[in-house]
């Protein structure tokens, strides 16, 4: 029971998010420096549980994600200077991971700040990293026990990019083989309902906090508890979760959506031909779709669901999807021809 | 390869339970005396480390609130599996004065709560981590390496003292003070004339593993510290303090205590830390110092078996009893004459054989059959643990085959198979009334162990003897 | 194990394929031992080396410890080394297109229950091993093909029974074969009244779904009311793939169902080949070209179908009528268009008739969409200015200096063990190339 426990945490650090955190007209404000200096505790403190314990820190910048320190990977230590009043490998980590954050930060540059922010490169890098250290083929020791027990923290602060849908999901499900838990700590902003299927799938926790004040103790009930005690301690878990998903063709995020029966792809608006597999479905269907779901959002307005489902669904109340068409005027008739020259095109 | 350290030290530290030798020397402790310990964060994080995981969580929840939290608060926490061991983990908490008054309020030793978390929010001025010594030009920090050879020289140089005590052969004897803390723990002694003379304890201890060995004796130390009059306080810290360290730097002893420094000579001969000279004014911990709260493996690789050998096991058992050990280490070879019948012995490997004689052998010196599976189990060869997991039908194959298994216990039962007891035999009865009339009495007394109507007599337990005795007189008095 | 895992991808790989007939040319020269059953044999697709060899007693022993060659230390990291890399070119070959395959899947499998089963060549017994490995199985198959539905149906005493009914919840699927006395094996077993009642269990399934039929057949004969080969000729009509899988000896009316709907047949030589070429069988089976298409590239089996994604209520959420059961619960979820609740998904909403799926059900499909694009092996530092010192993936130090070994460069390995991905210029080690692209399926460096 009482076994190494291995900690990657994912921190978001996007600068623009970050900015708008600190400023003092939010009604929490939270800098970053006060962030990283309440994570530094709660570091320390997973590295205070156990000798063994290891920790892998990864960083997702705009466009681009690195890896701010391991356990594992040697540093310098000569540039940390020895000090009588403090652990020492505190002070490595500490020492190392506010150097690599305040280096990254000053790396990016204007250009960069607007691109998205790479959660998924830290989630798959620190899922390769996972695989390397509980690869019974790596360690020394041959029995699988004695491996230490892998978890992901991610703190984000950005909301979701719905362009990354696909590689979330895989690697949430990478995740799941690897038998890892995803935990996720989100600050400010609005639910993600890509990192809230993610706890809940890998069977972490998904908390969102709204008062900084309170983020070290948030971490260290939460989120420090490895997840064999977790059976002993209940951690707070999510209440609602939303399982949408991203279409294909827009990147909104939809509730209802349309999907190719070949390849499962999503399209939020019925589309004659399948972007994925090229399959063409017949015009029957379309027809069909369109004629039931005349009120198709048009590209770049996601429908919004709000907190109570029940009075946000401005749906048609034509919902017969196997019934006969009520509204065939409703549907636009010039999709035809676009579709015929789509069929041609990728013929 | 650089890997996370896997935490070698296998299921023996598990199997001992959760709570650690040293919670309950320290649960025995004065408050006063605790409260002095938990100054140094150095000391509170050492024992933070040493608790069980519920209990750590526990601590942990309640180290950064500032006011007490109602006890049904935190209880609702726990699910309904873990109520039992969350109680269990409150009364730990409890009596190693962390968390006093566990029943209404939940509130952390306010001395306690601020050291663990100078500890790991860093800084303060207590210096309990060890003030670093300064850049020397003329003598450079010894390597790891040499650090390593040291200590496994001296804490191997006691055990092999230990091991060989019994056959007459002269090993190189430790220092008078560990001669003096093996006596005293009770695994020497002298019992035949001057010699020191291991006894059964000694032999049970042989068996454990480094790290559990470690500790038994500095809980000795920690005892005799107390009837020197050393101020246990200030050897606990030291000890902590040493744990804390890095492994490959110098330290200075300028802001030692004197009973600190007093120390320095002791556990310099267990090979606990290294100095250049007994007066140097700068001292290194080896890895015996720095695992001290950890499970990582106290001990480096030993000499010349090899990286992976001697850390992942040797010891190759078959259902025929024969045992192979892949090892050039003659402690490990003597450990193993203990209870096997060695037959051969090439430069990196020893065959034996388990027999009823070996393990006669090492039953007659105290050493449990047990110990003995735990011992084969710890130290078994890679290639053995890789024979567990493949068998997927059964869960649990057990690593050692179940012949011999079986059998060193049977051996065991067979030692218990005849009980001896003090008594005493009454015969020559004048006749069969006489006889039956005193064996009834006995056996109204519940005394009688063995009788025998045809031989015409009875054995009678010891303490049932006066009375039988008083019975018989009194019968022959009134017949004469 | 890293003969096992080649092994795997090996069936991969040709699964992938199983409707190219380009192996055919290469399986024929090797199969010239097999004495008129050669052109037979052609069409098995190389499935396994196992089938390279006509006959197991023509072949010579072969030794498994002297395929592995130690180096002149006595080390054998050389030759596991190589068979890694082997495996690499193997996955290599694999086309990096999308191909087009069957997500939904409906499969009966047909377990034989006949007296046969009760043989012991296979620890425990047949039935036994038989019972264990289709559990291991469904569970896999529901995790790979989560919208798919399952059936069983037994073969005993000359009839088909049917165990368990068509149901889309592994829970269920497993229930019906839980309970081991009630399948006790008894008399002959009849194929063809078992495919006749699993095609009548399929013969309502809309167009869009495979028909997939798996028989586990232990017995040397089966005992048929009717003509076996109209059934066969039905389920060719029907478009029903059928696989079996042998665990006596081959049969040649087995043999001929599984060429002529499409499927594949196997003899299971061990327990360990019995479980691997069942396991093969889990994959989504390629899309099959439809010889009487009503069009030219229009696939009448696709539709565009209409999917809500619902919201999950939690235990803690105030309890409610289900629409499904009537009964109160709390936990649940939420159908997005009418908001009436739910206990289970995948299902249809019994309100709007809307098709309700979690999307992680969907989404555990899409990295067969998707392929990681494969990695291209670095083979020299030259013209590099400033190499990567690290994996990308898992920051694990690249070695220096390049293994000199030039047979691992034509099996694809990097000497450095570089791996590149040709779309970020990205350096990987060898584990997180293998890793990436067996299970995360998301490149780390450029997230695709």
């Amino acid at each position: 029971m009482d076994k190494a426990s291995h900690l990657s945490v994912i921190l978001d650090l996007s600068p623009t998010q970050w900015q708008l955190s600190a400023q003092s007209n939010v009604s929490h404000p939270l800098t970053l420096s006060t962030f990283v200096s309440h994570l530094l505790a709660f570091l320390n403190a997973h590295m205070a549980c156990k000798d063994d314990n290891s920790l892998a820190v990864f960083g997702a910048l705009p466009g681009k994600s690195v890896m701010l320190y391991s356990t594992t990977t040697p540093m310098d230590e000569k540039a940390v200077a020895a000090d009588a009043n403090t652990y020492r490998p505190f002070k490595i980590l500490d020492t190392t991971i506010t150097q690599t954050i305040l280096d990254q930060i000053e790396s990016i540059s204007d250009n960069d700040v607007e691109a998205p922010i790479d959660i998924v490169g830290a989630l798959t890098k620190s899922l390769c990293y996972i695989n390397r250290v509980t690869n019974p083929a790596n360690s020394r020791s041959e029995d699988a026990t004695l491996l230490p027990d892998p978890r992901i923290l991610i703190v984000s602060v950005s909301p979701d990019q719905s362009s990354s849908y696909i590689s979330v999901m895989n690697s949430i499900f990478s995740a799941q083989k690897l038998k890892v838990t995803i935990d996720v700590c989100k600050l400010h902003v609005a639910d993600s309902v890509f990192l809230q299927q993610a706890a809940h799938l890998t069977g972490g926790s998904y908390i969102s906090i709204e008062r900084p004040d309170a983020l070290l103790q948030f971490l260290m009930m939460s989120f420090l508890p490895p997840p064999s005690i977790r059976q002993l301690i209940s951690v707070p878990t999510q209440d609602k979760i939303d399982f949408r998903a991203a279409c294909f063709c827009h990147k909104n995020i939809v509730d209802i959506g349309f999907v190719c029966s070949v390849c499962l792809s999503i399209f939020c608006q019925p589309v004659p031909v399948c972007s994925t597999c090229q399959t063409k479905f017949p015009m029957k269907t379309l027809l069909r779709l369109k004629a039931a779901h005349p009120h198709t959002p048009p590209p770049g307005t996601p429908p919004l669901r709000s907190g109570t489902p029940a009075n946000s669904l401005p749906r048609s109340t034509s919902i017969a999807p196997g019934g006969t068409p009520r509204q065939v005027s409703n549907g636009n008739p010039n999709m035809l021809p676009v579709a015929r020259s789509n069929t041609s095109a990728t013929r | 390869m650089p890997s996370v350290q896997p935490p070698t030290e296998d299921s023996a530290s598990s199997v001992e339970g959760t709570s650690h030798a040293l919670l309950a020397f320290l649960q025995s402790q004065s408050q006063n005396t605790l409260t002095r310990l938990y100054q140094k964060p150095s000391s509170c994080l050492s024992i933070f480390r040493l608790l069980g995981p519920l209990e750590r969580q526990l601590v942990m929840n309640l180290l950064w609130l500032e006011s007490a939290i109602p006890a049904p608060t935190m209880a609702a926490w726990v699910t309904s599996e873990g109520k039992k061991a969350y109680e269990i983990a409150l009364s730990v908490l409890s009596r190693l004065h962390v968390l006093p008054q566990y029943t209404v309020k939940l509130a952390l030793n306010v001395t306690f709560k601020t050291s663990l978390r100078q500890a790991i929010t860093g800084g303060g001025t207590s210096g309990s981590f060890g003030a670093p010594a300064e850049k020397d030009g003329k003598h450079p920090t010894p390597s790891i390496e040499t650090l390593d050879t040291y200590a496994l020289e001296r804490w191997e140089t006691i055990l092999h003292y230990m091991v060989s005590s019994g056959t007459g052969r002269n090993p190189t004897k430790p220092s008078q003070g560990v001669l003096y803390l093996l006596q005293r723990s009770g695994l020497m002694a002298n019992a035949h004339g001057p010699s020191l003379q291991i006894t059964s304890s000694g032999f049970q201890f042989l068996l454990h593993n480094p790290h559990a060995q470690l500790w038994e004796l500095l809980l000795q130390y920690l005892r005799m510290a107390e009837e020197r009059q050393m101020d246990l306080v200030e050897v606990l810290s030291f000890l902590f303090m040493l744990s804390t360290m890095e492994l490959g730097r110098d330290y200075s002893v300028e802001h030692l205590s004197p009973t600190q420094t007093a120390m320095l000579e002791d556990l310099r001969d267990y090979g606990i830390i290294w100095q250049r000279k007994p007066s140097s004014k700068r001292f290194s911990p080896t890895r015996l110092a720095t695992t001290l709260t950890s499970s990582s493996p106290p001990l480096p690789t030993s000499s010349g078996s090899g990286a992976d050998g001697q850390r992942q096991g040797f010891i190759i058992l078959e259902t025929n009893y024969r045992l192979y050990a892949y090892t050039d280490n003659p402690l490990q070879t003597a450990v193993l004459n203990l209870f096997v019948t060695l037959k051969s012995r090439f430069p990196n490997l020893v065959v034996g054989a388990i027999t009823r004689d070996s393990v006669k052998k090492a039953l007659a010196n105290g050493i449990t059959a047990d110990q003995i599976i735990s011992y084969l189990t710890t130290h078994a060869h890679p290639q053995m643990r890789k024979n567990v997991p493949r068998t997927h039908r059964t869960k649990q194959k057990p690593l050692l085959p179940v012949t011999v298994q079986d059998q060193i216990r049977l051996w065991e039962l067979e030692k218990n198979r005849v009980k001896s007891q003090e008594g005493y035999l009454y015969t020559a009865f004048a006749s069969q009334a006489d006889y039956e009339y005193v064996l009834n009495y006995a056996k109204q007394l519940d005394v009688v162990l063995w009788e025998s109507s045809a031989k015409r007599c009875f054995f009678g337990s010891l303490e049932g003897h006066p009375n039988i005795r008083g019975f018989i007189e009194r019968r022959a008095a009134g017949k004469s | 194990m890293p003969p096992r895992r080649i092994n795997d991808s090996y069936m991969d790989v040709d699964s992938d394929e199983s409707d190219v007939s380009i192996l055919d040319d290469d399986a024929g020269p090797r199969k010239s031992k097999g004495k008129g059953k050669a052109i037979d044999r052609g069409r098995d697709k190389g499935k396994s080396k196992v089938k390279e060899q006509p006959y197991a007693w023509e072949a010579s022993y072969v030794r498994s410890w002297d395929t592995v060659q130690e180096d002149e230390r006595g080390s054998l990291q050389g030759a596991v080394q190589d068979l890694i890399a082997r495996g690499r070119r193997k996955r290599l070959l694999a086309p990096a297109a999308a191909i087009r395959r069957t997500i939904i899947r409906h499969l009966i499998i047909l377990l034989d229950l006949s007296s046969s089963m009760m043989d012991r060549d296979m620890r425990p017994t047949r039935f036994d091993l038989t019972l264990q490995y289709t559990r291991e199985f469904i569970t896999e198959w529901f995790d790979q093909n989560p919208l798919g539905q399952i059936g069983i149906v037994g073969m005993r005493s000359g009839i088909g029974e049917r165990i368990g009914e068509m149901s889309g919840n592994p829970q269920e699927v497993l229930k019906s074969i839980s309970e081991r006395h009630k399948l006790e094996p008894n008399g002959e077993p009849s194929l063809q009244n078992a495919i006749e009642m699993a095609r009548s269990s399929m013969s309502h399934l809309p167009t869009h779904s495979s028909r997939e039929i798996i028989a586990i057949f232990g017995s040397l004969t089966t005992c048929d009311p009717g003509n076996i080969h109209d059934t066969l000729d039905e389920c060719v009509k029907d478009r029903i793939r059928i696989s079996m899988v042998a665990l006596a000896a081959e049969m040649k009316i087995c043999r001929e169902i599984c060429d002529k709907t499409g499927g594949q047949f196997s003899v299971a030589l061990n327990e360990g080949h019995f479980k691997d070429i069942l396991f093969e069988l889990i994959p989504p089976p390629a899309q099959r070209a439809v010889p009487r298409a009503s069009g030219p590239g229009i696939n009448p089996a696709a539709d565009l179908m209409v999917m809500g994604f619902p919201t999950r209520l939690p235990v803690t959420s105030p309890p409610a009528l289900c629409v499904c059961h009537s009964e109160l619960k709390s936990e649940g979820f939420l159908c997005p268009r009418c908001s009436a609740k739910i206990c289970d998904v995948p299902t249809d909403c019994d309100i709007c008739g809307l098709m309700i799926v979690s999307s992680p059900h969907l989404a555990r499909s899409y990295h067969h969409l998707f392929p990681v694009k494969p990695y291209q092996p670095v083979m020299t530092m030259e013209g590099v200015a400033y190499p990567a010192s690290a994996c990308h993936g898992c920051a694990v130090p690249f070695r220096e200096i390049a293994t000199p070994a030039g047979s691992l460069a034509t099996d694809g390995m990097s000497p450095l063990g570089r791996y590149r991905c040709p779309e970020c210029s990205n350096d990987f080690c060898g584990d997180c190339d293998v890793f990436v692209h067996d299970v995360v399926h998301c490149c780390p460096g450029c997230g695709k």
